[in-house]
Order: C-alpha cells, then sequence, then structure tokens
C-alpha cells in the first residue's frame, strides 16, 4: 500500500511538471500551424497549363455544347434528356455557375499570378498570359455582355467587383494583347512542353496574338466600325503574320485527359445526347459536301446519315434513330477515339477566314478568293480529306464560287466568307460560330428551335449571369434575359 | 491564487498522509410513498468525497472519518436528505419523493457535481428511463422535445441517420453550431462528414455523437449557455451536453439486460397525382385547351393522356413478346416500393464492486434493416463500455473508463445521381408497379438475360425505363459500406490530502477510423427491344468506381483540476478550483478513388488497383491543432440563500496568428432561493420553492488549422460533369485553392447574458423553468463566399455579429397523485430570435451552404440560415406575373430571401401516466414556421407525378396571376393559359421548391408494465418491465407541404439546413422493449 501511495505522488508530481513544462514550452508546443498539405507557392510554369486547360474546358465542352446547339450543328437527342433545355432556350442561372468559376477562378486569375509573378526570364511566359488573358476576357465578355474586369481578380482591394462595359472590356483585351506581343519580343525562357498548346514556339504564339486581335477588332466591327477600322489597319502595319496551323490543345485517352466534351459524357454515363441537327445537315447536303461524313458519325444499324429538325427531340414521329458528332469533334459518346479531338483555340481556317473578311471590308490588301480557298482547303485538310477535295467543293457548291461570283458587295463578301467559317466550324468551334452568327446574322438558314418556350420571335443571344454572382456580388447588376443581345451585336 | 499555488506546492512535498480514525454506519432507506427500500441511493458523508450508494435492498454501508457526523442522501426523483449522525453505528432514512422529478444533483462542466439550487443558469438533466423508454433509435435524437430551448433535428429517424442538437439557436455563422457532447468529462468528436461525391449524392453516414448507446447512460444534463460551460472553453461556446455514464455500485453485483424490438415504416411521402400515365403531350390544341399525346414506353414522365384503364402494351418487347396491363393509376407503388424495416438492440450489463473498488461492464449490439427492401439498407452496431473506480486509499481514488464501438453499415445512396434509390423510385410513372419489378431474373425488369434459344445476353437490359433504372437493382449493386472503429476512454486520478483540498488530474482520448467504401458497378446495357418504341440509343453505360475514404480522427484531452474548499463560518462557504487543460485534435484524411473518366477495368472487382487510368487521390490532408487553457472557478454560498460563481479562463491556440492566439474569457453567475426566506410564512404552503437566477459569460474561439494562409493545389479543371485532371499527360500544374488566407485573425467572442426563475409551487405539485436569455457572437471567423469575380471562392475574415435571444419556459404539475396513480403532465415551449448584426463592411450577406440554386445565407438584419434563391416574379400586389405570350410564371431577375430553416418557436407537451406498475408515456412537439427546400418536390413536377401536377394540364390559367403589358403595366390574366407540361417540366426556378415547414408530431409514446418484488420473488429476477413504444409516430404538416418529413436532411448534422435533396424518406418506428434485472 505504502509504495502505491508513493508511486500515485510521482505520477502526480511528474504530470505537474509536465504540465509546467508545457506551459513554459508553450510557444514550440502551438508552432504546428504550417499547413502540411499544400504548397504555399506556385512557379510560373506550373500556372500556364492551368489556363490553357481552363480554356479548353470552355470552349471545348461547356460552351461547346451551347453554340453546338445554337449555331444547329447539333441538337438534343429524342432518347435521352441532359440539354432539353438548351434547345428550349430555357436555362437556369445555376447552369452558368461552372463555366463562370472556370473562366475566373481557373483561367483568369492564373494568367494574373504568372504576369505578377516575381523571377527571371519570365517575359515570355508573361505574354503568353496576357494573350491567354486577352483570349479569356474575350470569351467571357462575348458570352455574358458586361463582365467584371477592372476590379476583377483584387479580392484584397475589391470584395464585389463591379462590371464594365463590354465596350471597355473589348479595349482591355486589345491591351493585354499588345502587351503580350511586346513580352514576347523579349527573349527570355520558353515554358516549352509545359505550354499545351504551342509547346513554348514563340513564333506560333506571336502569330495566334495577331489572330486573336484581328478576330476581336472584327467582332466590335458593328458596334464600333472606326476603333474596328484603325485597329486592324494599325495591325496591318506592323507586318503582323497569322495562324496557319490550328491554335489547339491535344488531348489523349489517360483517364482524365481526354477532349472535356468526351470526358463530360463518360462522367455522364455515355448517354448520347447530341445528335446531328437538320439545319447544318441539309446545308451540307445542299452544297454536297465531303466533310459532312467527317462531321457525323452513323450510328449503329444505320447506313445513311440522317438528322432532326433542330429542337424536335419530342415531337411527333420525330426518327429516334439519328446521326451523332463525329469522334472528331469529341462528340460520339460510344466511340473512345473521341477522348483525342483536340480542342481548337482558333482553328488555321478561321485564320484565312479573318483575313479574307479584312480584305473584304477593305481594311486590309489582298484577295479575298485567296484567303477563302485557304480557309476552306485548310479545313477540309483538317478533317482528313485533301486541298484538291476542298477545291473540288467549292466550285461545285452553290455556297462557294457561286455564291463569291454573286457577291458584288462588302456584306455579300462577308456572307459567303462567314457561311463558309461556319462551315468548317462544325463540331469543333460552335460558340465561335454562334458568336458570329450573332454578330453577322450569317449563315441565314438557322430556325428558331421548335422546341423553344421564349415567344415566337427570340431566339438566345447571350448566355445568363451566374447565379453564384447574382448571391455573392454587390455589385451585380442584374440578370439580363437570354434574348436580349450583347454590344457588339448591332 | 499565488498562495494557494505556493500552498499547493508545500504539500505536495512535504505532506504526509493523515491516517483517520473511520467507523462504519449501515442502514436501509426507503421511499415514503410506498415504504420499499429504495436501490441506488447516493451516500456520502457531508463535506467530504467519501460516498457509496444503495444495493438492491436499499441497504448501505459507509466508513466516516472522525470528525464527520452529517450524511447526505441523494436519488433522482426524491428530496435530498441531510442525516445527522449519532453514537448509532445504524442511521435508517425515508426520502420523499420530489415532484420534479429531475434530480437535485447536476453534474456540470468538467463533471463536477452541483446541487441544483446553486445554479445560476438553466440546466435540466434527462435520466436514462427518459431517455430510452420511446425507443428512439440515437441518445441524441431522444432528446427532442423533451427539454425547452433544445432543437433537435433527426433526419431520417433510422439507427445510424443523422441528428443534430442545437441549443438556443445557432450562432455561428460558419462554424458548428451543434452542442458539445462530454462524456464523463472527455469532450468526444461530433463530426458529421456527408459521403457521397457532394449533397447532391449524399448518402447519410451519421454523425459520431450517435456512436454512444443509450443503455449505457446514465444522465445527460443540458448546460444551454456559454456560461454553464465557460469551463470547456471554446467548443462549449454553444452548450454542451453532460453526458454521465453507469457506474457500478460497491459489494453488490446487478446484472441487467435489455432487448428492443423495433419495426418501421416510412413516415411521410408525396402527394400524387392518379389521373395521367406514362407519356407525354405531342400537339397542344389550337384553342390551347386539349391535345394528342404520345404514349412513350420508355419515359419516366407521367405527362401522358389521361388514365382510361385500357388493357395496353408497356415495357420492352422481349422474345417477340410485350407485357400488358391496364393503363389506370397505381395509387401506392411508391409506398409499397418499401418494406418494413426491422431493428434489435440488446445490451447487457454487469455492474457491482468490491469494498473499494466498482466496476460497471455494459456490452450492446444494435443491427437493423431499414425500410428499403432488400437487406442492403443495413446498419450494425456493437459496442462494450467498462467503468471502474478504485479507492487505493481512503484519500486517492483511480477511475478508468473505456468505450469501443463497432459500426458495420450500408447505407443507400441518396440524391440525384445513378445510386440514389429514392430519385429513381419518384421517377416512376403513375402508371407502373413498381413494386412488381422486384424480381430481377424477370427478364422484363432485370439487366442481362437469356432468350428463348438459351444464349445469354449479359449485356441487354429489359427494365421499362431508358432514363432510369430499377431502384431494386440500384440497391442489389450500388453501395456505401461504412466501418467505424471507436475507441474513447479516460482515466483520472484523485487525490485528497488534506479535507479542504482536491487534487484531480484526467486524460481522456477518444480515436477512431471511419472507413468508407463506394461501389458503382460498371456495365454497359443495351435495350433488348427493337421495334420504333424503342428505337435508337438506350444504352445505359457506366465506367464504374470504387472509392476509399479514410477518415482518423483522434483527440487527446488532460485536464489537471486543484480545487480548495473552505468554511468561512456557519452560513457562509467557498471553494475556488484552478485547473489547466491541454487537448489535441489530429485528424487524417485519405480518399482515393478509382479513375473518374476511366473508371473500372474489370468489372465486380472492387480494388483501387483495378483503376482504368491513374488512381484520383480526392483527398490527403493531415491536420493537427493543439490548445492550452488555464482556468479557475470560484463558488461562494451564503446559507442556502445566496449563491455566486465566477470563472476565468485564458487559452492558447495554435490556429491562430502567434501575436494573436491568446484569449481570456470570463463568467460570472449567481443564484438567490428566496424561499429560504418565507420557510415560515404563509406563502411557502403554495411558494415552497423559488429561486431566481442570472448569469453573464463570455467564451473566446479559435478557428480551424491552416486558415493563415492561401496555397496552392493540384489542377483538376471541373466540367458540370466531367473533369480535366492533371498531370496532363506529363505536364504537372497547380492553381491556387479557393480560400483566400488571412495572417491577421482574431478569436471570435461570444458574450451571453441570462436570467431565469425556478419555481415550486404546492409542495412541488407544480414546478416552473423560465429563461430569458441574449447571445451575441463577434468577430466570427469566417470564410466567406467571395464573388468568383474576385478570381477566389472564399476569403477567411473576422467578421460578424450574430444575436440570439430567447424565452425558455418548462412546466411541470401533478395533477393527481396517490401510492396507485399517479398522472403528471408538462409542456416547454422555446421561442429564439435569432438575428445576423453585422457582417463586414460592404458585406450584406454570407452563404452558409445550398445548392442547385438555392443557398442559405446569413444576411444582415435577417435570421441565420435563410433560404436565398431565384423564385417566382410577383407584382407588388403578390400576384404571380407571368408571361402574356405563354401563360407561364416567369422568375425574378435575382435571388430574393425566401423563409428561414429555423422555426419561429418550438413546443413540447406530454403526460406520464402511472397506475400500479403501468406506466403510460406521450409526447408531442411542434416547430412551427421554418421552410425547408425540396427537389422531391422539383423532381415529382419535372416528371409530373405530384397532386399539384394534376388536374387540367392545358389551358389552366396561373391562379391569381398577371401579365406585364407593352406599356409595362401589370394587367389580370384571365385569358392566357399554360401547359402544365411546359412549365412544371421545364426550368422551375428554385424557389418554386420551397416549402413550409412546420410540423407537430407525436414524437413518441411508450407503455410499460414493471413487474414487482413481490411478483418476482420466486424468480431469479430483482425487476422486469416490458414495454411498447413508438417514435415519430403521427405527423401533422402544414398544408402546402405534400411532399415530405420536414425534419429530413440531406446535408446531415451541419449548418446546412432544410434541404430535402430527394433525402431518404423519414421513418415511424414502433416496437417492444424488455428490460430485466437480475
Amino acid at each position: 500500500m505504502k509504495t502505491k501511495i508513493q508511486k500515485s505522488k510521482y505520477t502526480l508530481l511528474l504530470i505537474l511538471v509536465i504540465g509546467i513544462l508545457s506551459i513554459s514550452g508553450c510557444k514550440k508546443f502551438l508552432d504546428i500551424n504550417a499547413n502540411p498539405n499544400n504548397p504555399d507557392t506556385a512557379e510560373p510554369s506550373l500556372l500556364l497549363p492551368t489556363v490553357e486547360a481552363a480554356i479548353g474546358q470552355i470552349v471545348g465542352n461547356s460552351f461547346q455544347v451551347y453554340g453546338g446547339m445554337w449555331s444547329q450543328y447539333w441538337t438534343q437527342s429524342p432518347n435521352s434528356a441532359q440539354y432539353k433545355t438548351i434547345d428550349q432556350y430555357n436555362l437556369a442561372n445555376t447552369a452558368f455557375d461552372r463555366p463562370w468559376l472556370t473562366l475566373y477562378r481557373n483561367a483568369l486569375i492564373n494568367c494574373n499570378l504568372i504576369i505578377n509573378s516575381k523571377g527571371q526570364s519570365l517575359e515570355y511566359m508573361k505574354g503568353m498570359a496576357y494573350i491567354l488573358k486577352a483570349y479569356s476576357y474575350q470569351l467571357t465578355t462575348d458570352a455574358f455582355g458586361d463582365v467584371p474586369l477592372s476590379q476583377a481578380l483584387n479580392p484584397s482591394l475589391y470584395g464585389s467587383p463591379k462590371y464594365d462595359s463590354q465596350a471597355l472590356v473589348y479595349d482591355s483585351i486589345f491591351n493585354y494583347i499588345d502587351k503580350g506581343i511586346a513580352l514576347l519580343k523579349v527573349s527570355s525562357t520558353s515554358p516549352g512542353a509545359q505550354d499545351i498548346i504551342f509547346q513554348g514556339d514563340i513564333p506560333s504564339w506571336q502569330a495566334f496574338a495577331n489572330t486573336l486581335k484581328l478576330r476581336a477588332y472584327l467582332r466590335i466591327v458593328k458596334a464600333d466600325p472606326a476603333k474596328a477600322e484603325a485597329g486592324i489597319k494599325a495591325l496591318y502595319a506592323t507586318n503582323p503574320t497569322f495562324l496557319a496551323k490550328d491554335a489547339a490543345i491535344k488531348y489523349s485517352s489517360i483517364g482524365g485527359n481526354e477532349n472535356p466534351l468526351y470526358n463530360e459524357m463518360l462522367a455522364l454515363g455515355k448517354v448520347q445526347n447530341l445528335v446531328a441537327s437538320s439545319t447544318a445537315v441539309n446545308a451540307f447536303m445542299r452544297n454536297s459536301d465531303k466533310r459532312l461524313p467527317k462531321f457525323y458519325d452513323l450510328v449503329d444499324g444505320q447506313t445513311t446519315l440522317n438528322s432532326i429538325v433542330q429542337g424536335s427531340f419530342a415531337a411527333s414521329g420525330v426518327a429516334k434513330v439519328v446521326s451523332i458528332p463525329s469522334t472528331l469533334t469529341g462528340g460520339n459518346a460510344a466511340n473512345s477515339s473521341s477522348a483525342t479531338a483536340p480542342v481548337k483555340l482558333i482553328s488555321a481556317s478561321e485564320s484565312a477566314f479573318l483575313q479574307a473578311e479584312a480584305v473584304a471590308r477593305n481594311y486590309a490588301s489582298g484577295t479575298v478568293s485567296n484567303l477563302l480557298t485557304t480557309g476552306v482547303r485548310a479545313s477540309f485538310v483538317a478533317t482528313g480529306l485533301t486541298a484538291n477535295d476542298a477545291d473540288a467543293y467549292f466550285a461545285a457548291a452553290p455556297d462557294g464560287q457561286a455564291a463569291l461570283n454573286a457577291a458584288t458587295t462588302s456584306e455579300a463578301l462577308v456572307k459567303v466568307i462567314i457561311t463558309q467559317k461556319y462551315y468548317a466550324m462544325c463540331g469543333t468551334q460552335g460558340f465561335e460560330a454562334w458568336s458570329e452568327y450573332r454578330r453577322t446574322g450569317y449563315p441565314d438558314f438557322l430556325i428558331t428551335s421548335v422546341a423553344s418556350t421564349i415567344g415566337a420571335g427570340r431566339t438566345p443571344l447571350r448566355l445568363l449571369y451566374s447565379n453564384a454572382e447574382s448571391t455573392s456580388n454587390l455589385n451585380f447588376l442584374g440578370n439580363v434575359l437570354i434574348y436580349v443581345p450583347v454590344w457588339w451585336d448591332k | 491564487m499565488k498562495k494557494l499555488l505556493q500552498s499547493l506546492f508545500v504539500l505536495l512535498f512535504f505532506a504526509s498522509t493523515a491516517i483517520a480514525q473511520d467507523r462504519t454506519i449501515t442502514g436501509t432507506v426507503t421511499s415514503s410513498d410506498d415504504k420499499l427500500p429504495i436501490p441506488g441511493v447516493s451516500v456520502r458523508v457531508t463535506g467530504t468525497q467519501i460516498g457509496t450508494v444503495t444495493d438492491a435492498n436499499g441497504k448501505y454501508s459507509i466508513k466516516i472519518p472522525s470528525g464527520s457526523n452529517t450524511l447526505n442522501f441523494s436519488f433522482i426523483g426524491y428530496i435530498a436528505t441531510t442525516k445527522v449522525v449519532g453514537n448509532s453505528n445504524s442511521v435508517n432514512v425515508v426520502l420523499a419523493s420530489d415532484s420534479k422529478v429531475l434530480s437535485d444533483v447536476v453534474v456540470t462542466a468538467n463533471s463536477i457535481s452541483r446541487e441544483k439550487r446553486s445554479l445560476g443558469y438553466s440546466a435540466p438533466t434527462l435520466n436514462n428511463t427518459e431517455l430510452t423508454s420511446g425507443g428512439s433509435p440515437s441518445a441524441i435524437s431522444s432528446l427532442a422535445g423533451k427539454v425547452a430551448g433544445v432543437n433537435v433535428t433527426s433526419t431520417s429517424n433510422t439507427p445510424g441517420s443523422s441528428a443534430r442538437v442545437v441549443l438556443r439557436g445557432g450562432s455561428s455563422i460558419s462554424g458548428s453550431n451543434q452542442a458539445l457532447i462530454v462524456v464523463d468529462g472527455i469532450p468526444i468528436d461530433n463530426s458529421s462528414v456527408i459521403g457521397g461525391s457532394s449533397v447532391l449524392s449524399s448518402v447519410d453516414f451519421g454523425n459520431r455523437g450517435n456512436d454512444l448507446a443509450a443503455d449505457d447512460i446514465e444522465s445527460v444534463t443540458v448546460l444551454k449557455g456559454p456560461a454553464a460551460a465557460a469551463l470547456y472553453g471554446s467548443r462549449a461556446s454553444n452548450g454542451a451536453l453532460i453526458i454521465t455514464t453507469k457506474k457500478g455500485s460497491k459489494e453488490k453485483a446487478t446484472i441487467t439486460f435489455s432487448s428492443s424490438n423495433t419495426f418501421s415504416n416510412v413516415a411521410k411521402l408525396p402527394d400524387f397525382q392518379n389521373e395521367y400515365g406514362q407519356g407525354y403531350y405531342d400537339v397542344v390544341a389550337p384553342d390551347g385547351k386539349s391535345a394528342t399525346f404520345v404514349t412513350d414506353l420508355k419515359e419516366n414522365g407521367s405527362w401522358g393522356a389521361p388514365f382510361t384503364g385500357v388493357v395496353q402494351g408497356w415495357g420492352q418487347q422481349i422474345d417477340g413478346v410485350r407485357l400488358t396491363k391496364p393503363y389506370s393509376a397505381i395509387p401506392n407503388n411508391v409506398r409499397d416500393f418499401f418494406d418494413t424495416g426491422f431493428a434489435t438492440d440488446n445490451s447487457l450489463s454487469v455492474s457491482g464492486g468490491g469494498k473499494s473498488t466498482t466496476f460497471y461492464l455494459g456490452i450492446n449490439a444494435l443491427s437493423s434493416d431499414g425500410v428499403f427492401p432488400t437487406n442492403k439498407d443495413k446498419y450494425n452496431k456493437y459496442g462494450v463500455r467498462f467503468n471502474g473506480t478504485a479507492d487505493l486509499t481512503d484519500k486517492l481514488t483511480a477511475g478508468i473508463s473505456f468505450n469501443y464501438n463497432r459500426i458495420d453499415a450500408n447505407q443507400v445512396g441518396g440524391g440525384q445521381g445513378a445510386a440514389s434509390v429514392f430519385n429513381n423510385v419518384l421517377q416512376t410513372p403513375r402508371d407502373i408497379d413498381l413494386p412488381a419489378l422486384r424480381d430481377l431474373n424477370n427478364k422484363y425488369y432485370g439487366y442481362g438475360y437469356t432468350d428463348a434459344a438459351g444464349i445469354p445476353h449479359p449485356n441487354s437490359y429489359g427494365y421499362y425505363g431508358t432514363y432510369t433504372q430499377n431502384p431494386y437493382w440500384i440497391l442489389e449493386n450500388f453501395a456505401n459500406y461504412n466501418d467505424v472503429s471507436r475507441v474513447t476512454g479516460n482515466f483520472n486520478i484523485n487525490y485528497k490530502p488534506l479535507k479542504w483540498l482536491d487534487i484531480q488530474e484526467r486524460v481522456g482520448i477518444d480515436t477512431y477510423s471511419d472507413r468508407r467504401r463506394t461501389i458503382s458497378p460498371k456495365y454497359s446495357f443495351v435495350d433488348i427491344d427493337q421495334t420504333a418504341e424503342y428505337a435508337g440509343s438506350n444504352t445505359r453505360t457506366n465506367v464504374g468506381a470504387y472509392q476509399i475514404d479514410q477518415y482518423n480522427v483522434t483527440e487527446l484531452v488532460h485536464d489537471f483540476m486543484v480545487t480548495g474548499k473552505h468554511k468561512f463560518n456557519e452560513d457562509f462557504e467557498g471553494s475556488l478550483m484552478v485547473g489547466n487543460n491541454i487537448r489535441q485534435r489530429g485528424t487524417n484524411t485519405l480518399s482515393s478513388a478509382t479513375n473518374t473518366s476511366g473508371g473500372l477495368v474489370v468489372p465486380g472487382w472492387y480494388n483501387l488497383s483495378n483503376s482504368n487510368g491513374p488512381v484520383n487521390i480526392v483527398a490527403d490532408n493531415l491536420s493537427k491543432r493543439r490548445l492550452i487553457g488555464l482556468y479557475a472557478d470560484l463558488n461562494l454560498s451564503y446559507k442556502n440563500l445566496l449563491f455566486l460563481e465566477a470563472t476565468a479562463r485564458n487559452d492558447w491556440s495554435s490556429t491562430l496568428p502567434k501575436n494573436n492566439n491568446s484569449f481570456f474569457y470570463p463568467s460570472v453567475s449567481g443564484s438567490f432561493v428566496f424561499t429560504e426566506l418565507l420557510k415560515d410564512s404563509p406563502v411557502s404552503n403554495i411558494l415552497n420553492y423559488g429561486k431566481l437566477r442570472s448569469s453573464w459569460a463570455q467564451v473566446g474561439n479559435d478557428t480551424d488549422p491552416y486558415q493563415l494562409l492561401s496555397t496552392y493545389g493540384k489542377t483538376t479543371i471541373n466540367g458540370n460533369f466531367g473533369s480535366t485532371v492533371f498531370p496532363f499527360g506529363n505536364v504537372a500544374a497547380l492553381t491556387p485553392g479557393s480560400t483566400l488566407g488571412n495572417v491577421n485573425l482574431k478569436p471570435e467572442i461570444t458574450t451571453a447574458f441570462e436570467i431565469g426563475a425556478d419555481l415550486g409551487l404546492l409542495n412541488n405539485r407544480i414546478t416552473i423553468d423560465a429563461s430569458y436569455y441574449k447571445s451575441n457572437s463577434k468577430n466570427q471567423i469566417l470564410a466567406i463566399p467571395i464573388p468568383n469575380s474576385t478570381g477566389y471562392g472564399f476569403s477567411v475574415v473576422n467578421a460578424g455579429e450574430v444575436q440570439n435571444n430567447g424565452i425558455e419556459l418548462s412546466l411541470r404539475g401533478t395533477v393527481l397523485k396517490s401510492s396507485d396513480f399517479e398522472w403528471g403532465l408538462y409542456g416547454s415551449f422555446t421561442k429564439n430570435k435569432n438575428k445576423v448584426v453585422s457582417l463586414m463592411p460592404g458585406v450584406d450577406q454570407f452563404v452558409v451552404g445550398g445548392f442547385s440554386g438555392m443557398s442559405i445565407v446569413a444576411a444582415v438584419g435577417r435570421p441565420y440560415g435563410e433560404f436565398y434563391g431565384v423564385t417566382t416574379l410577383k407584382d407588388d400586389q403578390g400576384r404571380t406575373v407571368v408571361d402574356q405570350a405563354t401563360g407561364m410564371p416567369l422568375s425574378t431577375s435575382k435571388a430574393e430571401y425566401l423563409g428561414n430553416y429555423n422555426p419561429k418557436y418550438q413546443a413540447s407537451w406530454g403526460t406520464n401516466v402511472r397506475y400500479k406498475q403501468l406506466s403510460l408515456n406521450v409526447l408531442f412537439d411542434a416547430k412551427q414556421g421554418g421552410k425547408f427546400y425540396s427537389r422531391t418536390r422539383s423532381i415529382l413536377a419535372f416528371v409530373g407525378a405530384s397532386a399539384e401536377t394534376g388536374g387540367n394540364r392545358f389551358g389552366e390559367i396561373w391562379p391569381n396571376s398577371v401579365y406585364q403589358d407593352a406599356s409595362g403595366a401589370f394587367v389580370p390574366n384571365t385569358s392566357v393559359g399554360y401547359v402544365k407540361q411546359d412549365y412544371y417540366g421545364g426550368s422551375l426556378p428554385a424557389g418554386f421548391s420551397m416549402v413550409d415547414g412546420s410540423f407537430v408530431k407525436l414524437r413518441s409514446a411508450s407503455l410499460s408494465y414493471t413487474f414487482n418484488k413481490a411478483q418476482l420473488q420466486r424468480l431469479p429476477f430483482s425487476s422486469i418491465a416490458v414495454g411498447i413504444y413508438g417514435n415519430n409516430l403521427f405527423m401533422w404538416t402544414a398544408s402546402e407541404n405534400q411532399f415530405a418529413d420536414p425534419e429530413i436532411n440531406s446535408a446531415g448534422a451541419g449548418n446546412t439546413q432544410g434541404f430535402d435533396f430527394t433525402a431518404q424518406p423519414s421513418v415511424r418506428n414502433y416496437g417492444i422493449n424488455l428490460k430485466v434485472t437480475f
């Protein structure tokens, strides 16, 4: 018994001593708040691929679906339901939370972090970041109209960034491109393979920047013709190189590295929601376009390609067996070859069509027909056909040489160019095709989806603001209805 | 203070053990009511820690030191009595019953027993019988309706489902608002981590506070305000549930066996329409009043033609034959899908002790098969508890407590994912007999079949639907296994070197492993039917998935307390306790899954090594936090009249910035038993007991670890469903985390004030307990959501003040009382008013949670927990604005406030009736004025199955609607009808799905019979009790609630409440129990 008491006493004493020691050693004892899970710094070269992949997800999946359906390449399958509301033009703001987040929190913030990073020999990477920032802001404003820019991406100063007018956003886009071009001229370290678009090739970046600038100025040609003209003339005065190959991200069949549209379909259980729309398919057929079977695949049991009327998924007697987007577009859910479809930020053919339009509008010198043919050839080649196929098509197609010959005015030339651009963008650049349709009204054969629920004479002219923005941003402007045009859409 | 510490040292080093001269007193304690002996009465030598309890025959034996001459006798339900010990060594006592039923001794903070009259705050106590009689699935859910000021939300009311306890309203904007759960002085973890990829596909794995076995619990004391809990520091700022587990009695062995066998049914299901079946409209007639229809045999929608009763084909044509059935409603096709659940909960305890030791050993096993068909929804829980005490010498006692729990469960998935059974059940057309599809070997119902020629087609399916899957098949093939192993325990040692000095050391641990395995099968099924009805692509494909979530949590707590007592004179006493608390909490989480888009290689093999592509590391997190506290507690009493308590505490936390990591907080409380002054006045015949009390307290709070710096993580770019995952080939990438850190954080402070009265009237025939309280929580540490356009999602700030004030009223009365018959009534009323006073400059509101377009916010000037979302547009006269062309309601252009998930008030009333050995308990409770969001409503609207989609579907004019004409004026709509399918089947605003969450429930009812000694004299039992019970038996909900039990919640016990995201329906339980004591 006695030893027990002694032991307990010592135990108590020990505890007391430990207690006192721990209080005096308090500081050290409490110094355990360094995060063991995540780094608190990041090299710019590790942020660059984040920006590029974010853009790939937007252009290749989210905006691709809206653009692809509203350009009427695709429509909702009568056998599934995921995108019904897109054909109905009846969307909830929450549908845009994710793309808005991806643009600001994956793409744009990382552009800023690269641009603001301190370190040696970062000019190339900062130049790329500026160009990608311009590209991302153009995507954002073309989709949503007025968006936060001047106060965006600066949470310590602006907890609720105000919205800037689209005109101001475009001014900033030109400014960012200029800064990017200037930085690309300063010899510095290339990010190499960390750049998943051009693998660090600077001349390609310069061409990309120039082409983007041309695209952006042409977009505002109706809203501010003087600025567009001056800007394009100034651009041509620098003797610019334009893209002659696609600015694209190549995907693989590794899980999580697939083409984003296909990857989305995998996550949706490989349900085929997108099928061929008669709007585009009939137009290809009218022109006996050999690209048609490249852009669309037959489904099991089909021998001939077919399509359904835009938005007719629930109509009586609608065909249930419908051709689908091809693996080349990433839109064939059943075929794993869709995984490797590239996402095109700006395609080589688009570059030629942009140059053709600059000439057609007399902002630049050159020959429209040459540039137009270059664009059509690039598109054919991209689908695995040949330049000869392209020439044969162009010579025979009503929307080809015949239309060009008939075009006497600048506007008529633009119609031919944009219509050809529409064909070339089928399934791969749906959002850009839809934006160009909004800007120019071409092609002129789009219809109103028969599933529309927003009333006669109305079509979607913008995406809706993110619901999260309306609940968290005190300077939120308020929702804008889907059929209200953006500023440049005059 | 310094002096006291000095003397403590002196004592430790030099004090020798005093040998006391003891003598032994024995006696019997009996009840004044029935003159029978009372077992379990606590007998204590006044002014010492020496104590014992009476045995089964009411006998006790206690050694009292020389110098002591009084004994205290106390027992729950009886008025405590003090007896002076004369020369005789035998003291018999008769205890008078106390109709208050509540014990006079209350276990408060740090396991300190206090006389109830001395408390300056409300601290109601419930005993084991009150907790277990209603057969609630957990100890926590059994608190519902029993104590004023306690808001218990029991989601689906099944064993293992989440139950949330909030005392006096939520005060923390983003932190936990749940009460701290303390078992035998050691706080235990009460995490609630919802399973599933998001709340949209939630799996309720319950909260860890539910692991406790109700049978092991002796009592629960509810410490509602921070005043009561100041000594626990930070985590008790939301109040605490102080749970005391059972202990053995000295020199008397008791064996108790109890068994509860519970049946359960689904309690509330939505109201359905029974007019229209599978299909959708084809062409609306030009007048808009009728339509032609398409009977689409693969549809999930009930937008088809009105029922005709005509026999027609349905489902797939297989081997040339299509099944037929009448085209008419199957009204109960959803209700009949569910089974009767069954749970059996058995526990055995052995307790006893030697001369100087006690022990309690309890084992229990709960095995439950829920209301979903098949035995896949199972929940098994096993537990062992050992509590022991030993008097090592008469000055040194030690105790040990050990509890082990194991849970082995499979929870059914909810939400909207492919694995959600209920989501697929609800999307069954009204004319399809869902329960008939139970037989998965039937080629028309199942997946995989053998054709007439005997050729197997494992990748074909015969189930009718192409948008949904057979829910029976989902139950068979998807799984959410849960395996929890948990040890909690503590060791304490008490040294009493001097009569007035008490030294205690206690070390506790709570450590558990929570391992979850989610199984999603790999398949690619094609429909068998090749006719036109099933033309097109109807494949059902899933790449398969296997995910393991491993959570390990270990919490260590140390307390060292020194208490000195002093009696200044006959009337004036005091005690001072000083203590040190150290706590460390470590968690590690590892969640990994097979490749998201690649899925599984080999179907049916659930192992990470079967990943098709790189394994997806969902989360790999370590976290550790430490806290050091020093505290003091001063108690003074004057006669039995005035009591004063003051506490002070300082904490140092590892989670705050080094220069701001110390925070101090005090409390003071007092009580005044004014009836002591009226003892001899005639008033005391009416008002026999009266106490006024008041308290004021502050509690500081730290934050989670690693909130100070912004960090980067591996990049994943999410689409709506898919995602681009890095490494991208060989390219690695980083991206900033969603949260901006803050190096200037300060601790949070909650200040609370309380005033109240306890009254006993007519010799305690009526007792009243009333409180008013007010609390303000300031400088809250919040990760406030900031617009994504800032480049981040959240920013950690000190901001915000939330105020709660409210009243609590408890009333108990004995209507009739005789030795054979007793009838008591009781009730409680709680009204809590909650207001977000401020957030931070420029910030008006803060999103607490939510999804699918519906947020829950804390908005300045509004109560915490307000719903906020886009809703149906109304003009200023409250009329619905419709589109002039389509007649369909328009939505607001911005989100609006849509009500609150907290009830405006809650009330309960119950009755206890005892006739001889038969007793009946009935408890009703009500919550009024809260709202909830019901996806059950929106999905049923989408598929046209709910009652509200019935009636005339074409050309109806939206009730009380207006449209806006070209001039902007609102014109009453008398002409423009709408098409129901277009509206309900389209994009409904989130606000459409808000539902009034008010309810009244028959919370519990029980009837039990206890056999007395006389009846059992030939049997080896000392008592047998049998009973029937039920809980969640009936509910009355608001008339607009045609959808769900307002208590169900998809987000478990967190701050996102009031979200029925196709949550599992709640159940009503009823059963029979038996308790035998040897």
